[in-house]
């Protein structure tokens, strides 16, 4: 296997792991108190979260990703790359803001509840005042403005995360040219699959580690938890480095071993 | 005239002192030795290696159990899915180390693959430095006794299932035929979630003050049993050519495999929680077994 191409396995996986890390951080996840409306937030884990943002991101990414042939094997693509990476990002965020709108929804007109942050007095970014809407002996509701945009951002780095690991896996670790007795259609299926499996593997578990580190609950990069993102960039950046190794383990014997 | 009777002593029922549950590191060693044996020698029918994979899938529900029972912030399902993440990531490396070498072919045949237990060992290297990361002050911190063996072992419980479970439906551990016969098929995507809801919902479901070990892993063993009929009926749908004209036999088996498995262990589980309970009573709805 060509070293460049290697490197450039691991590099994406491990550039992918970090954003998937950092989107995680980002996303408004509320957990039980939020199901209670005692606790600002999606009322569900950030595995749920992430992972289905990640999945629909990578629905539209392998969707865009057919528009382009694959690479030969020592051409890098720069062009194809960006764009099945944002259009992976893009499907993230409206799976995300879809959720985020509805759960608001519920929030106000099925609980009764203001969308309100219960870690800061002003939202920080349009200066609406917080503390007088939060109901005493909670930790906020809903989804409030500054969650929303957070949510948003965390939502499209983790899609593109997840589709650039995807976009690499698929083109240089399993390409189609790999199965030349199938058909062309399965051969690209069977490309697309492995790379999707692999990419969501790598995905889930960066996630949960950064899911660990924020201990289930997060408003967004407003709430004191963001401060320990580092700890976790740390943990994910040796862990995807790993899973990275494995991939190109995975593809160098799929390639008939050799150098 | 009633005639007052002496109080009748009720016997404190003691625990059965039996084969089952073991304890959790001889089901690891069980489930372990047992998973490995069957992952090495593909040629074996599909239902035997269903026995190892009934066993692996209880080992990781062991493995959830013991470290989500301190609270894990985010749910118990999240570590039954880093389980599976690890494993697909394993399985995929260790089937393409045999790709290149590791098997023995007699007659066409692939009896033994040994390269595979180079994927296992990276799973299970993963799992170790994800547990050291997650457990340590430096880092995330998260303060679980044993998570670093935990992770270990739902690595390598991921791992084991996966190739189980590949080997089942392909007949092969090499890379590129499973990569044809499971993921051109979808069957992966299955498996993916199977697996991770075979570990993780057995504590998930029962997790709570009277949570009963032994109680809990049956409920593993009938998910088991549900993915051995579901990979029978996938084995059929790709017509299941690697035993020549015992293909069939050998799917139908897996499925009996399954159904007997999946029905004996959940009447065990619900007769388990009925001896559990202070009364059944029923609705109505459904008839009452006691």
């Amino acid at each position: 296997m060509d070293p460049i191409t290697a490197l450039l396995i691991l590099v994406c996986v491990i550039v992918g792991g970090l954003l998937a890390s950092l989107g995680v951080h980002m996303i408004p996840v509320g957990g039980a108190p939020a199901a209670m409306g005692t606790a600002t937030g999606i009322a569900t884990g950030t595995v749920q979260l992430m992972f289905g943002a990640a999945l629909t991101g990578l629905f539209t990414a392998s969707t865009v990703a057919t528009f382009f042939p694959t690479p030969k094997p020592d051409e890098i693509v720069g062009i194809p790359l960006i764009l099945v990476a944002l259009s992976g990002a893009v499907g993230a965020m409206l799976m995300l803001s879809f959720t985020m709108l509805f759960a608001n929804m519920l929030y106000v007109f099925g609980a009764g509840v203001v969308p309100v942050s219960g870690r800061v007095e002003v939202d920080p970014i349009t200066k609406e005042p917080q503390a007088p809407y939060k109901t005493p002996q909670t930790d906020g509701h809903g989804v409030p403005n500054v969650s929303y945009i957070s949510g948003w951002i965390g939502a499209f780095l983790g899609g593109f995360g997840g589709a650039l690991m995807y976009f690499v896996l698929k083109n240089y670790a399993f390409p189609a040219y790999l199965f030349p007795e199938l058909r062309a259609v399965d051969a690209e299926t069977v490309s697309a699959a492995a790379a999707g499996i692999a990419a969501a593997g790598i995905f889930v578990a960066n996630a949960i580690l950064s899911a660990y580190n924020i201990g289930g609950t997060i408003e967004g990069f407003h709430d004191p938890k963001f401060k320990r993102l580092p700890k976790a960039l740390i943990s994910c950046a040796v862990v995807s480095a790993l899973c990275g190794l494995c991939v190109i383990i995975a593809s160098w014997g799929l390639m008939g071993g050799g150098a | 005239m009633t005639v007052p009777t002496a109080p009748v002593e009720e016997e404190e029922a003691k625990p059965k002192e039996g084969f089952w549950p073991p304890t959790e590191t001889g089901l690891g060693i069980i489930a372990a030795i047992l998973g490995i044996i069957m992952t090495i020698l593909p040629f074996l029918p599909s239902f035997v290696k269903a026995i190892g994979l009934t066993f692996v899938l209880v080992w990781g529900a062991d493995s959830v159990r013991k470290t989500s029972r301190y609270g894990l912030g985010t749910g118990v399902p999240s570590i039954g899915v880093l389980a599976v993440g690890y494993g697909v990531i394993g399985a995929i490396a260790g089937m393409g180390i045999a790709n290149v070498g590791g098997d023995f072919t007699i007659g066409g045949v692939e009896v033994l693959n040994v390269g595979v237990l180079g994927g296992v060992a990276i799973a299970a290297l993963i799992g170790y430095i994800s547990g050291i990361f997650s457990n340590s002050e430096k880092f995330i911190s998260m303060k679980i006794p044993g998570l670093e063996r935990g992770m270990t072992e739902l690595g390598v419980a991921g791992t084991l299932a996966f190739l189980l479970e590949s080997s089942m439906v392909a007949g092969t551990l090499k890379l590129d035929a499973v990569l044809e016969d499971v993921f051109l098929s979808g069957a992966i995507a299955f498996m993916f979630v199977m697996s991770a809801i075979g570990m993780f919902h057995p504590f998930n479901a029962c997790l709570g003050p009277d949570e009963d070990r032994g109680r809990t892993l049956l409920l593993s063993f009938e998910i088991s049993g549900l993915i051995c009929i579901i990979l029978g009926i996938v084995s059929i749908a790709l017509e299941a050519e690697w035993l020549g004209s015992l293909g069939l036999l050998n799917a139908a088996l897996l499925i009996l495999y399954g159904i007997v498995v999946w029905v004996v262990f959940y009447a065990k589980f619900v007769r388990r929680s009925f001896e559990a309970s202070y009364e059944v009573v029923g609705t109505g709805l459904i008839k009452t077994v006691k």
